[in-house]
Order: C-alpha cells, then sequence, then structure tokens
C-alpha cells in the first residue's frame, strides 16, 4: 500500500468515529418519566468563570426540582456542552443537542456571537429556547420568536435608564463610559447614548477595553483626563475592578455607574473600598437583600461548594431556568412544544424563586422590561427606587 | 518499502490494488455520508473538511518547509472575511468567493514570506505570531470592513436562484479537500516538494545547490496562506456568521496541535489530525473540563516521545506486520 | 506637560513588569536556545501557589515569597529535566510545541486545583496610599512592584556578570560545547537557569497579581507582550529585554493616551513586527548567524 492507502485507512478510521458519532439519537427530548434540555455554555477558556457558576446553579436548581418529585411526574435532564466560547462549536454543540441527544428546549447558551451563530437553526428546527445569554435588544424586530422566551435584560434599556437616573436624580451633567470592546459593551454604550440625549447631558469620553487587556492605568488616566462626572461601566468584573482601583490611585473619584453584570457581591473584594457609594442597576433580587434568593444559594451552594465563590452567577443561572420550569409546571402532563408555548403564554406577573414579576403573551417574548437602581454601602446593596419599567420589545 | 522499477511507479499515487480499494471504499462512504445521516453529522463532517484543509496547508509550511507559523489564524481569518464579504457585498457565487478568499490569503501570505527571507528560528515565529494577533485585532476594530464584534452575517449558498442546503455545502467542502490534498500530493511529488524538503533540512546548503530561497520561501507561505484562507472561506460558508472570535491565537495553536499529532509534515497526518482534534471534544463531554491538560499532555507527548505523531505510529504498525516474523 | 508625565509614569511603571517577564524568557532563550511559551503559565502557577500560602496557610509575606520562588524553581527544573531534556525531537519546532504543550497543561491544572474564577491578591503594600510628585500621582503598590522589579533585574545582572556562576553560564549560552570541554558542568546550568528563570516568572506574576487581580489567565496578555518586548530589545540581550520592556511600557502608554486606546495591543504586535523586518536582532541584539 503506498501513503495514500495508509491515509485512506487512517479516514476510515476517522468516517467511522463520524457515523458513531450520530448513533444514540432518541425521541426529542420527552418521555413519560423525563424531560430533556440542554445548554452550550463557555466551561474552558478564559469565559468560563461565568459559565461554569451558571451552568453549576442551573444544574442544582434542575436537581432541587427533581428532588421534590420532578414537574409533573418527569425528571428534568440538563445536558451541558462546552463550546469554549467559540461560535464554531456553540453551533456544533446545538446541533448535537437538538439531532443527537434530542433535547426539548434549549435554555442559556452565552455571547451574542453565538446566539447570532445558531439563530436560524433555531428558528429552522422550531426549538425552544429560553434565555440566549446575549443582549435582549437583539430580538427585537427579529422573525421567528415563536418558541422564544427571555427574561434577560436589554442592556441598552439598562443602560438608558440608568443614566436618565444619573441626570435626573443625582444631577450628572458629564459621563465617561468605560466599556467592553464588544457587542455586551456597546449596546451599554448606546443605551447611555440614548439617555444622554434624552436628558440633554453629554458624554465626553469613551473609553472601551479588550477583555484580555490586563493593564487598567492607561484608561484611568484617559477617563481621569475627560474630568467627567460620572463613570459608567460596562464590563466585567475583573476590568470594572482594575479600572477602578487604577482610577482611585491617580486620585479620580467620580459617581460611578454600573450595569446589572458588576451586581456581584465579589466586586467588594475585588474593588475593595473604592467600590462604595456606587449606583447599580438590577432586574431580579440580589443576594443578602431577599430571603427567598439567599435560601436558594443556600441550598444549591450545599450540593456544590464551588457556588458560594460566585452567588450572583449561580443565582443567575437559576433564574435562567426558573421559566422554563415554570412553563413545564403550567402545561401538564401532556407535554407538547406548542401547548408549552400557550402555557408560557400564561405567565403573567409571576413571581419565580429568583426572577420576578414575570410576563409573556402571544405578542410578548420578553417577560422582565423593567431594572430598579441600587447602590453599594459598606459591603451591601442598598436599594433606592421602585421598579422602573422600558418599553417590552418583542 | 516496495520495490519500483519506473519512474512512473513513483509518480502514481496508489500504488497496489489493495490501496486502491480502499480509496474507493473511503470514496464510496464519503460520497453516501449525507443520505440518511442527522444534520449535525453533516455540519460535524462538514467542519472537519475545512480544518482538515487548514491543517494540510500548514503542514506544507511547517513540515514539508520547515518554516514556523504560529499566526496561521490570521490567513484563515483574512480568507473568511475576504470569501465572506465577495459572496454578501459582492454578490459572487460562493465557490468563486471561496477562490477568492483563498487568493487574498496568498497574497497575504507572500507579503509575510517576504520578511521570512531574513528572519530564522525563533523570530520566525515571533514574527508570525504577532501576525496573526494583529489581523485577529484589526478585524475587531476596523468595524467598516469585518463588521466588528457585531459580526459578520453572510448570504446562504446558491445555484442561480436555486437555494442549496447543508448537503450541498458538505459536498463542497468534501469536494475542497479532496482536491486540494490532491494537489497536495502532487506537490510533494516534483521539484517544488523536493526544494521545499531541501529548505527545510538546510537553507544554506539548498540555495548553494540551486534552489532559489526568495521563490521557494515566499511560495511556501503564499502556498500555505491559500489553503487557510479557502479553509477559512469553508467555515465562513458553513457557519453563516463571522466573528473575530473564530481567529484566535488559541485557534493557531489549535491548528497545530492538529499536525502535530497526527504527524508532521504528512499529509494524511494533518488530516486524521485535524478529524480527532474535532471530534474527541465533542464526543468526550463528561471530561471537558480536562481538555486542556489532555491537549496539553498529548503534545508534549508527542513531541518528547513519538515525533512522527499518529500516522506515524500507523507506519511503524503496518512496517512490524510487514516484516513479520522477524 | 502633567498629563504626559503621568502617562511616562503609568508607562515605566507597567515597563518594568514587561521587562522581568522578558527577562526570564530571554534567560531562558540565551541558554537554552528555547522559546518558553509557558513562562506565562508557569508564573501564574506559581502565583495560585503563593495565593493559597497566603489565605489558606496564613504564613507571612516574606515566607510564602520564598516558598513559591522554590516551588517555582521546582515545577521550571524539574520540567527541563525530566521533559525537555530527554525529548527526542530538539529542533526549535519540537521544543516550541513541547512548551506549548506545558502550557496548556500548566492552565488546565491550575483551573482544577482553584477553579476560574477571579480572587484579590493579598499584598503587603496598598494600593489606596498614592504619593503627589510634582503633579504626577503614583501609587504605594506602583512604587513598590516598579522598585522591586528593578531590584530583581539589578541582582540578576550582579548574578550573570559578577560570579563565577553567572560566567558559566554566559559561556554555556555563547559556545555550549567548548564550554562543556572547558568542564563546565552544562546540565547543572541548564537546570539553574531554568530555575531561575521560573523564578522571574513568579516574581513577575506576585507583582502582576495585585492590580491585575488573580485568575489562570492573568498572564496571557503580560507575557505576549513580555515577548514582544524581548524581541524589541534582542532576543538574545539581557539588558535590551530591560529596555524593550520600560520602552515598549512607555510606548503603549503614551499611543493609548494620545491616539488610540482600542488600538493599544495592536501597537504592541505592530512593534514586533516592525523590529523584525528592519532589525530582527532588536536594539541590542547581536546578529543571529548560522553555521550550515
Amino acid at each position: 500500500m503506498t501513503v495514500v492507502g495508509r491515509g485512506v485507512a487512517g479516514a476510515l478510521l476517522v468516517v467511522l468515529l463520524l457515523l458513531s458519532a450520530s448513533v444514540q439519537s432518541q425521541e426529542r427530548g420527552v418521555t413519560p418519566t423525563e424531560v430533556v434540555i440542554g445548554t452550550s455554555q463557555p466551561l474552558t477558556g478564559p469565559a468560563s468563570f461565568w459559565g461554569i457558576p451558571v451552568t453549576g446553579g442551573m444544574d442544582a436548581y434542575v436537581k432541587l426540582a427533581n428532588e421534590g418529585g420532578g414537574i409533573n411526574g418527569r425528571k428534568i435532564r440538563l445536558v451541558a456542552l462546552d463550546d469554549g466560547y467559540q461560535p464554531t462549536r456553540a453551533v456544533a454543540n446545538v446541533r448535537e443537542l437538538v439531532e443527537s441527544t434530542g433535547v426539548f428546549a434549549i435554555v442559556g447558551l452565552l455571547g451574542s456571537a453565538n446566539a447570532f451563530a445558531v439563530r436560524d437553526y433555531m428558528v429552522e428546527k422550531k426549538v425552544i429556547w429560553i434565555n440566549p445569554l446575549a443582549d435582549a435588544s437583539m430580538w427585537t424586530g427579529f422573525k421567528g420568536k415563536q418558541y422564544l422566551f427571555v427574561t434577560y435584560v436589554s442592556y441598552t434599556d439598562e443602560g438608558r435608564l440608568l443614566t436618565e437616573y444619573a441626570a435626573k436624580t443625582l444631577g450628572m451633567t458629564t459621563f465617561a463610559v468605560f466599556y467592553q470592546n464588544d457587542l455586551f459593551g456597546k449596546k451599554g454604550l448606546t443605551g447611555v447614548k440614548r439617555g444622554a440625549d434624552a436628558t440633554k447631558t453629554r458624554i465626553v469620553a469613551t473609553v472601551p477595553y479588550e477583555v484580555t487587556d490586563r493593564d487598567y492605568s492607561g484608561h484611568a488616566v484617559k477617563l481621569r483626563e475627560s474630568k467627567a462626572d460620572a463613570v459608567v461601566l460596562y464590563s466585567t468584573p475583573t476590568a470594572a475592578a482594575q479600572v477602578v482601583k487604577e482610577m482611585a490611585k491617580i486620585g479620580y473619584r467620580p459617581r460611578l455607574i454600573s450595569t446589572s453584570a458588576l451586581a456581584d457581591p465579589a466586586m467588594f473584594a475585588l474593588a475593595g473600598e473604592a467600590w462604595n457609594d456606587v449606583i447599580l442597576a438590577a432586574y431580579f433580587p440580589l443576594p443578602g437583600t431577599d430571603s427567598k434568593v439567599d435560601e436558594v444559594v443556600a441550598t444549591i451552594a450545599k450540593g456544590n461548594p464551588a457556588l458560594a465563590r460566585a452567588p450572583i452567577n449561580a443565582v443567575a443561572g437559576v433564574s435562567f431556568v426558573e421559566p422554563f420550569l415554570e412553563g413545564l409546571r403550567r402545561t401538564g402532563p401532556t407535554l407538547t412544544r406548542d401547548k408549552f408555548v400557550a402555557a408560557m403564554e400564561t405567565i403573567k406577573n409571576w413571581d419565580g424563586d429568583v426572577v420576578r414579576g414575570v410576563t409573556f403573551g402571544p405578542d410578548r417574548r420578553h417577560g422582565v422590561t423593567r431594572i430598579y437602581i441600587v447602590k453599594t454601602e459598606g459591603g451591601q446593596f442598598k436599594r433606592l427606587t421602585p421598579d422602573i419599567a422600558y418599553p417590552v420589545g418583542f | 518499502m516496495d520495490l519500483q522499477e519506473r519512474y512512473a511507479d513513483d509518480l502514481v499515487l496508489v500504488r497496489s490494488t489493495g490501496g486502491r480499494v480502499a480509496l474507493g471504499v473511503l470514496v464510496a462512504a464519503l460520497v453516501l455520508l449525507p443520505v440518511g445521516a442527522s444534520g449535525y453529522l453533516i455540519y460535524t463532517a462538514s467542519v472537519v473538511a475545512a480544518y482538515a484543509v487548514i491543517a494540510v496547508g500548514l503542514s506544507l509550511l511547517v513540515g514539508t518547509a520547515g518554516l514556523i507559523s504560529l499566526g496561521h489564524a490570521g490567513f484563515v481569518a483574512i480568507g473568511a472575511y475576504a470569501a465572506g464579504l465577495l459572496a454578501a457585498k459582492l454578490h459572487l457565487f460562493w465557490p468563486a468567493a471561496i477562490v477568492g478568499g483563498g487568493i487574498t490569503a496568498a497574497a497575504f501570505g507572500y507579503l509575510v514570506g517576504l520578511p521570512a527571507l531574513r528572519l530564522t528560528g525563533p523570530y520566525l515565529t515571533i514574527a508570525t505570531l504577532g501576525f496573526g494577533i494583529a489581523v485577529q485585532q484589526v478585524l475587531s476594530n476596523w468595524e467598516q470592513l469585518s463588521g466588528g464584534r457585531n459580526g459578520l452575517f453572510l448570504p446562504k449558498l446558491t445555484l442561480g436562484s436555486w437555494q442549496l442546503t447543508d448537503r450541498h455545502i458538505y459536498y463542497v467542502a468534501m469536494g475542497t479537500l479532496a482536491l486540494l490534498v490532491w494537489v497536495a500530493y502532487n506537490l510533494l511529488r516534483s521539484y517544488v516538494g523536493r526544494a521545499l524538503v531541501a529548505m527545510r533540512d538546510s537553507d544554506i546548503a539548498a540555495e548553494v545547490m540551486g534552489v532559489n530561497l526568495t521563490t521557494y520561501k515566499t511560495l511556501a507561505f503564499a502556498l500555505s496562506a491559500f489553503y487557510a484562507g479557502v479553509g477559512g472561506a469553508l467555515l465562513a460558508l458553513i457557519l453563516g456568521f463571522l466573528e473575530p472570535q473564530l481567529f484566535t491565537l488559541s485557534e493557531s495553536i489549535y491548528y497545530f496541535s492538529m499536525i502535530v499529532v497526527g504527524g508532521l509534515g504528512t499529509i494524511p497526518g494533518a488530516v486524521l489530525g485535524a478529524a480527532l482534534l474535532t471530534l474527541l471534544p465533542q464526543q468526550l463531554a463528561q471530561t471537558r473540563s480536562w481538555l486542556p491538560i489532555i491537549y496539553g499532555s498529548i503534545l508534549i507527548f508527542v513531541m518528547a516521545v513519538d515525533p512522527l505523531g499518529l500516522f506515524g505510529r500507523w507506519m511503524k504498525i503496518r512496517l512490524w506486520f510487514k516484516a513479520w516474523p522477524f | 506637560m502633567e498629563l504626559l508625565a503621568q502617562y511616562g509614569v503609568v508607562g515605566l511603571a507597567t515597563g518594568s513588569l514587561y521587562a522581568l517577564v522578558a527577562l526570564g524568557i530571554v534567560l531562558l532563550y540565551r541558554t537554552s536556545r528555547v522559546l518558553n511559551f509557558a513562562h506565562g503559565d508557569l508564573a501564574t502557577f506559581a502565583t495560585f501557589i503563593c495565593y493559597t500560602f497566603l489565605t489558606q496557610l496564613r504564613v507571612p509575606f516574606g515566607v510564602a515569597v520564598v516558598a513559591t520562588f522554590a516551588a517555582a524553581v521546582v515545577i521550571g527544573a524539574g520540567f527541563y529535566f525530566l521533559i525537555l531534556r530527554p525529548a527526542r525531537e530538539t529542533t526549535l519546532l519540537g521544543r516550541v510545541i513541547i512548551t506549548l504543550g506545558f502550557a496548556l497543561v500548566l492552565n488546565g491544572v491550575a483551573i482544577q486545583l482553584w477553579g476560574a474564577d477571579v480572587r484579590p491578591f493579598p499584598f503587603p503594600l496598598s494600593d489606596a496610599r498614592v504619593y503627589h510628585l510634582g503633579g504626577v500621582v503614583i501609587s504605594q503598590i506602583s512604587l513598590g512592584t516598579t522598585a522591586a522589579a528593578l531590584a530583581l533585574m539589578a541582582a540578576l545582572y550582579g548574578l550573570v556578570q559578577h560570579t563565577r556562576v553567572g560566567l558559566a553560564m554566559r559561556a554555556v549560552s555563547q559556545h555550549l560545547i567548548a564550554a562543556q570541554v572547558l568542564g563546565i558542568p552544562a546540565r547543572r546550568i541548564f537546570v539553574l537557569t531554568w530555575g531561575l528563570a521560573a523564578m522571574l516568572g513568579a516574581a513577575a506574576g506576585i507583582l502582576l497579581a495585585p492590580t491585575a487581580l488573580l485568575d489562570p489567565f492573568m498572564m496571557l496578555d503580560p507575557f505576549l507582550k513580555g515577548f514582544s518586548a524581548a524581541v524589541l530589545g534582542g532576543i538574545d540581550s539581557m539588558p535590551g529585554a530591560v529596555i524593550g520592556g520600560l520602552l515598549l511600557g512607555l510606548l503603549e502608554a503614551l499611543f493609548g493616551g494620545y491616539v488610540s486606546v482600542q488600538f493599544k495591543t495592536t501597537l504592541a504586535f505592530g512593534i514586533i513586527i516592525a523590529v523584525l523586518i528592519v532589525r530582527p536582532e532588536g536594539l541590542l541584539g547581536r546578529e543571529f548567524k548560522r553555521r550550515v
């Protein structure tokens, strides 16, 4: 045999591997005793600090439901696949979940890039999708939301409301925006711009950063240069903590306004004394402010102690899967996709353990369109406003 | 290993009947794959084909010509975005866009190859590393060109007014892989291949013997970049969506791992490595967090213990059987 | 003018840490002719070990640092002795791949042992205390880490230029076989160099962690920047590494401040490419001559 022959034999092995990949197939996710749901998260790589606790939270909450006997006689099985934050793998995972594992619904899926990549496929295959973890305003105007249900926040609206609050109630006149150089940050920036326009205030500096940046001293100097009254933060905890500390070092202490993504108790440890009197948005009760949420954290941390280190992400994970479980409850024993959708549409102003005031409807797929504002004080969150609603986009 | 009596014997790609039968079976299997297979399988196979094209190109550069490139994701990105923009903005027929992507990447390969003439060893490694990262940075920030972090949505494959499906995309991908592998094999058996190998073993000596280094170094880069560009274009076609996140330094290292694991410098090794490193992670669901450790250990193991990689292992096994009972 | 000075100070502080990373890389390249891609992950791993000493075992800072250095030396030298030296594939490419593999393994093990989330790193200097020097503000921590980095570099210089061990190291890096012929125990020198480089990496990690916050990917960016700095200064020149690091830090800060924050990282890689095209041996390096 020749070089080619050897290559051929090797490749045959590969074909066999490929075929083995499609051997396991089931009915699309529903049996009399089980419902299968899937998620694709970054469980390895730089985004895993988010993906691991979120998946942990989802998994723990599902286990909790199963311990109570399941829902309508069915246990829920969560299949979590790792995509390392890569769109090619996210697409592969979703296809595997839908076609190979056979899931009834996909819950979560982190990243706008990944969400965009799988969007059309999800619509084509009519897959129930609960809470893609990307800025919610990406769905406004999108056709094909029949099977989509979102309780995740819209960063554009959040940014706008935060800015308006800061301008009207706190009297800020100039803003500088520190944002992550991707869709998350940019949508926040768009929101802040809209808020500034609406209140006739000015944005005097926009300072982007890359997720891999480790040195924020330059960014801090730039922000100080702008002499803004307030700095709006649309970033990850690491970046925010660093830039806040750097700003404090060079003697710049503006009012800090921040996205809900930073309403993380870990920020107190990371940013230290600089993280006091910070204005934050939130769209569900934060750990330490609500007994039900704290109970949930305690229960899920029992089975998985690592979750106690990242309570906000674990709680977020719970909030993503909660609406799905409620939908299951309301559908009753016969479970089909359309019955599920109909059941979800009956949810009006529902309070779950974590997520509150969820409303869906035949024309409404964005379940939570409110935020409220808190501020940090002595290592705790103090609520400042009642819920502020924003227009329902979809 | 086999006795050859004529030059023609050396040139022929498949020698024995056994080899011809195996090749026939493989071709049949690959052609028939989409029949009755799930969309997931077709998608995975298409992605494997795209990565295999990239791996073969990288193998030509690193294994055959001996030039290191740690920034190959840059060429892949250029090919992908070029093809995507050609298809989206100029409404070019996709296969033509793929070729366009390859050619654009090859042009950049040539440009990178020029300074490579002066750079050796560690400097070349670092230069290519820098190139790869710079490409990704530029694509992330130059929004008018690439859509930046918003990503770029690409049109589907169409033939005239006929919309084609995943199956057709699979055939395009596999067909491209087959064609490019065939070209690579022929290249290696020709004087070009011999010149590249001479360059790898000792470039100064090769030049003394008449191998024009300028031509062959830039050719090696351009060729390898062409393959990378075509692979990237295929990825763009399969995914329908592009984002700079797809082309990071980790991806460059990933391509590298493919050719190392399969067997450095061999084409079947490159294809095998690509297939294995794409399929194995999907299959090993439980050991997800151990994956980097496993990858790393495999790289160390292969280089430290068996540089010929998986393909080398296979060759040794075959040789053992052939030489039995001695 | 004040703003320029502020950027300058900030740039030099960061630059001194890049220089420390670059030194580790250059040290290894000079002696073993290996591009160590595992340097960043080794530094991170060592920093995590220090973190464990400080938070879980609650030892004083000085003790923790010494213990960490010891651990780093063991890991670095161990890697050289057990994996790199007996490796079959001794080409540059092969060794690069081995170090890449080692980097992945270290990263993976770090995530397994400590998780992927971010933690604050306890450091004896405070970053809330600031000093004002003529309009320029610098924090206690910045001052401290810059001073520590410069001190380490000076110590390394002293070791290499003024001790017998340093002389042996220089001999080995100049011409391995000649040094061996002269009776210098090359293997021991290699083990020593790897241990030393690992220690430098650990130091860089510990000095970076208070500001950069500790997580398994902490050193990814600083390592790449350190690499650029090494190339800029000359990959076989130690003073070059220092100058390259300081220069890179400075240029980056000024570029980010006056031109574009977005393209700051691109600048670092643009510099590498420019240097490699114009003068591959860097500012202070010697031309790479090969024999056929």
